[in-house]
């Protein structure tokens, strides 16, 4: 029991961890906190990818040993050196949600000047309240 | 309250997304596991190869901007249009006088 609980612990983390980012995402009402759990929900999703490529023992990070040119990597085993794919993917991850987060916060500071507010429901109301005024007139 | 319930609903829903992906992981290989198949399939070519290939000791940076030099591409493609976009919401507000763009 305590080997599988060691085996799986840091999948559950990463679980838990999204958890908390999908329900910032989906109950919070203030537009920044929204924001907030889509950077907790990627970088959960980046953590798992990156703990998927790690191997247990003397392993190292893919970095190798020699001049580069041919000489001195004669001894490449695959058990020595991390699993380097993951960590170019989250490279590229990484990437894109820096721009999401961007391209976001840049556009909660339009909606900011626009509304006086970042509360989702007040933005509810105001637009409620101008819909029913152009109506009227 | 109505706010209340959408919040238990988005509660119960996170939870059941939960549980399943936490059951999900009863598959997975343990962590750190030198056989498990995203160890032992593709990266031990990439680990054997890059070097005498692309002439780079560091595989990730070998692999980013040699193997899969055109997602790189894409990516400073993704950054640019993000930072084009940024300039433009941004640039809007200060050639508008203030208050202009109230409802």
């Amino acid at each position: 029991m305590l080997e599988y609980i060691l085996a799986k612990y840091n999948f559950w983390i990463y679980v838990i961890l999204m958890m908390i980012g999908l329900y910032a995402m989906m109950g919070k009402r203030n537009l920044v906190k929204k924001l907030i759990g889509m950077n907790i929900f990627q970088t959960s999703i980046i953590l798992f990818f990156v703990s998927i490529g790690v191997k247990a023992g003397d392993a190292t990070v893919p970095i190798l040993k020699g001049d580069g040119h041919g000489h001195g990597e004669h001894l490449i085993q695959v058990a020595d050196y991390l699993n380097p794919l993951p960590h170019v993917l989250m490279l590229t991850a990484i990437v894109v949600s820096i721009a999401t987060t961007g391209v976001a916060l840049a556009t909660l500071i339009l909606i900011y000047k626009r509304y006086n507010t970042l509360e989702e429901d007040e933005i509810m109301a105001i637009r409620k309240d101008a819909s029913s005024y152009k109506t009227q007139r | 309250m109505i706010k209340n319930w959408f919040k238990l609903i988005s509660l119960i829903a996170v939870t059941m997304t939960g549980a399943l992906l936490i059951y999900g992981t009863h598959d997975m290989p343990a962590w750190g596991d030198p056989n498990s198949p995203a160890n032992s399939h593709v990266s031990p070519r990439y680990i054997l190869e890059a070097t005498q290939k692309t002439a780079t000791p560091n595989i990730v940076s070998a692999v980013l901007a040699d193997y899969r030099s055109y997602d790189t591409l894409g990516e400073s493609a993704v950054i640019f249009t993000a930072s084009i976009s940024c300039l433009f919401l941004l640039r809007r507000i200060r050639g508008r006088k203030e208050g202009e763009g109230k409802i």
